[in-house]
């Protein structure tokens, strides 16, 4: 039997499939007991999409992709022998 | 602490490149960082937290991958190779100059954060009485900035475990190869920086109105 702290404790490693078979036992049976902790699972879901969602719009500025491209443009060209 | 299998990964022609490309169907390097580029410029952007050092950095992690690029066995594995190399690229970059990377400590935090729970906070203020959804709601108030602002208040060492596995959806273990940290150490980071993000989520709610607590409402 494991308690809400513990549960807690487990719960991110549980939604990244990081636990090993036992703990997950563990957690899973005090999932079925604790409604606060569903709760807490369900919100722990919710809250890592808005974080996904907000940090992952990242677009290169205009300037630097230029000149990356000229750089990966080198590279194609020794690539194909013609640098 | 939940038991995790106990694993050191570092060698990134381990986890990262495992299989061998046929040669003939390898595609370029230009191509690979194309394909990567948005994401890696977002990673750098999150590692050095200053917009014109993220420049330096994807300019330096693509020269050294296309110096490397040969070395690398899975070019389906690039992601994971590429932004290896930005972590490593962005220690060199740091050191020479001398400097480390920004934070704003949290002072009200102890060392392990483990006080804190955001779940429980709101539920406890009640921030929006009438709501249905009070934990959905409070979510709701951030838009993205907001939570780029918080990110980047969160320690780096907690910042990148969460990037790596939330934001860009590595597993533990290939982030833990990434950042040339143990899998346990990774997970514990991972703790840290989650209860980093529920207290920063909270303080910055607070700090800019978007919720009343209950200490605001006595006065």
């Amino acid at each position: 039997m494991i308690d809400c702290t513990e549960a807690v404790r487990r719960m991110w490693a549980y939604l990244e499939h990081e636990l090993d078979a036992k703990p997950v036992a563990e957690f899973e049976f005090h999932l079925e007991t604790c409604q606060r902790c569903c709760g807490e699972l369900e919100f722990s879901r919710h809250l890592r999409e808005v974080v996904a969602v907000g940090e992952g719009a990242t677009q290169v500025p205009p300037e630097l992709r230029s000149r990356i491209e000229t750089l990966l443009a080198k590279a194609d060209d020794t690539n194909r022998g013609t640098a | 602490m939940a038991s995790v299998v106990e694993t050191r990964a570092t060698d990134l022609t381990g986890p990262i490149a495992r299989t061998v490309d046929d040669p003939a169907e390898r595609r370029s390097f230009a191509d690979v960082a194309r394909e990567q580029l948005d994401r890696l410029y977002g990673f750098c952007v999150r590692i050095t937290n200053d917009p014109n050092d993220a420049d330096d950095l994807v300019q330096e992690t693509l020269l050294r991958g296309m110096r490397a690029y040969d070395d690398l066995r899975d070019a389906s594995r690039a992601k994971g190779w590429l932004f290896a190399i930005a972590t490593n690229a962005s220690r060199d970059l740091f050191r020479a100059r001398g400097r480390q990377v920004a934070t704003v400590p949290f002072d009200t935090m102890d060392a392990d954060g483990d006080d804190f729970s955001l779940f429980q906070t709101i539920a406890i203020e009640d921030p929006f009485p009438y709501s249905d959804e009070l934990h959905l709601d409070f979510l709701r108030l951030f838009r993205d900035d907001d939570v780029r602002a918080v990110f980047g208040s969160i320690t780096p060492a907690f910042r990148l475990p969460l990037i790596l596995t939330v934001v860009h959806g590595f597993s533990c273990k290939e982030a833990a190869a990434i950042l040339e940290v143990p899998l346990g150490t990774l997970l514990s980071r991972l703790h840290r920086g989650r209860k980093q993000l529920e207290r920063g989520l909270w303080d910055y709610a607070v700090k800019n109105s978007l919720v009343t607590t209950t200490d605001e409402d006595e006065r």
